[in-house]
């Protein structure tokens, strides 16, 4: 099937500085995806790639098979992660904007998000707090019930309650068969709302995947010996992502096959072999320490 | 029937796991009878805070065990056929699993399987006396 996102070997160069290196992510319909990345991976760039505000250098970028045209904004939304709200307009004002230009808004969903984040529309945005501004440019991404969700950092500035309102927001958008893909720097939420996850750093996709499928796959396996071992080749085995040795405890991040891999651990003489599960916050730390930006 | 599920999404086990062990469990201990409906996947995602997909699956999985039987239009219920031997087969895969952990546990910890069985003989008879005194 047609995936509905599709970034396709998307590379952006600045000069000599390569912002995204040859990035190809597929989100099926209906799916959440989650960016992540350390600062200046290229999460942003890439969004901006996405929807045309930077001019790409190579690759491509589909939505359900077809180019960016100018009838993909009507189901698309796209929330920055730098405020593009106009300083001296209200609130309502902004809404107004969207009213006249899509079909799709829905006022009564848009008062409804008003109210969710406790918004004044009466208040010029040059008024509004950082994240009161991140509100209103959710309050405008949603209202028109998008199918289609480019969102960036959606949650930044915002307090812990709103930040849950975010997710919710995300959880029934999909729910009801929209497509997302989403950055945050904080890994709980991409670990509740995301289905899919990509981690990028220095522009490069390291580990991508089914979430659950990646926890499942990715894996520690924990070995004490009776010596501190010597693992030669241990290291070029291609299930292994990365080794921490502390005298005699080894941890290896195992990639796949960690019942294998601990198989063959316990037959280099280890007494005591452990698979453990990794959360995603442990995954992410795992795969951005195992590569070089 | 939603505050029955929870899962815990930071955990390393994959959620739909996690979802699956809780619908099998809720059926074993008799919190879900046969017949009984299920919340939808976009309720319950939506009460728990998670991906849709991962309830689908979960259902999905459910489904192929013959636990659950999904009507399109109607919704999700726990079968109910052969609901004795399911409700049994499910008892016994909650008991292994907490087994299995506690058994990892005990060799993480430097147990043999000698001490290890000596423990749960203990244990058992602390739970069971009747049955260790009809054998002795």
């Amino acid at each position: 099937m047609t995936p509905t996102i599709e970034i396709d070997r998307l590379t952006k160069r600045y000069g000599e500085m390569t912002a995204v290196d040859n990035l190809t992510i597929r989100i099926p319909k209906g799916s959440v995806c989650g960016l992540l990345g350390p600062n200046g991976a290229g999460k942003t760039t890439t969004f901006k790639c996405m929807l045309g505000i930077a001019p790409v250098s190579w690759g491509m970028v589909r939505f359900d098979g077809v180019h960016l045209a100018p009838q993909t904004f009507e189901r698309l939304a796209y929330v920055p992660e730098t405020s593009m709200l106009y300083e001296w307009m209200t609130g309502a004002e902004h809404l107004e904007v969207v009213r006249r230009s899509y079909a799709r808004y829905d006022s009564a969903r848009a008062a409804e998000l008003t109210a969710l984040f406790g918004l004044d529309p009466r208040k010029k945005v040059g008024a509004l707090s950082k994240g009161q501004r991140t509100a209103l440019m959710l309050v405008l991404a949603f209202c028109t019930r998008p199918e289609i969700l480019v969102l960036d950092e959606p949650a930044s500035g915002l307090d812990p309650e709103h930040q849950r309102s975010v997710l919710d927001l995300v959880i029934d958008a999909a729910a009801g068969g929209a497509t997302v893909i989403f950055s945050s720097h904080q890994i709980t939420q991409v670990e509740r709302a995301a289905d899919q996850l990509a981690i990028i750093k220095g522009g490069r996709l390291i580990l991508e995947g089914d979430l659950d499928s990646l926890k499942s796959s990715e894996r520690i396996v924990e070995a004490i010996f009776e010596q501190p071992p010597t693992l030669n080749g241990v290291a070029n085995d291609p299930r292994v992502r990365r080794i921490e040795q502390s005298g005699r405890v080894v941890r290896v991040h195992v990639r796949h096959d960690s019942e294998g891999f601990a198989r063959m651990l316990a037959s280099l003489g280890s007494k005591r072999v452990e698979i453990l599960d990794q959360s995603l916050e442990e995954l992410y730390l795992s795969a951005v320490a195992s590569t070089v930006g | 029937m939603p505050s029955a599920f929870s899962v815990d999404p930071r955990s390393g086990v994959p959620v739909y796991l996690q979802l699956i062990e809780q619908v099998k469990r809720l059926i074993a201990v008799g919190a879900l009878a046969a017949g009984e409906q299920l919340p939808t996947v976009r309720q319950l995602a939506v009460d728990l805070t998670i991906n849709s997909n991962t309830v689908g699956r979960a259902y999905r999985d459910l489904e192929r065990d013959g636990v659950i039987e999904t009507t399109p239009g109607r919704g999700s219920f726990v079968r109910s056929n052969g609901v004795v031997t399911d409700v049994r087969r499910n008892l016994a895969d909650v008991a292994r699993t907490t087994l299995e952990h506690a058994v990892r546990e005990g060799r993480t910890l430097g147990l043999d399987a000698q001490e290890l069985r000596a423990l749960f003989d203990d244990i058992l008879q602390r739970w069971f006396p009747e049955a260790q005194e009809d054998k002795a």
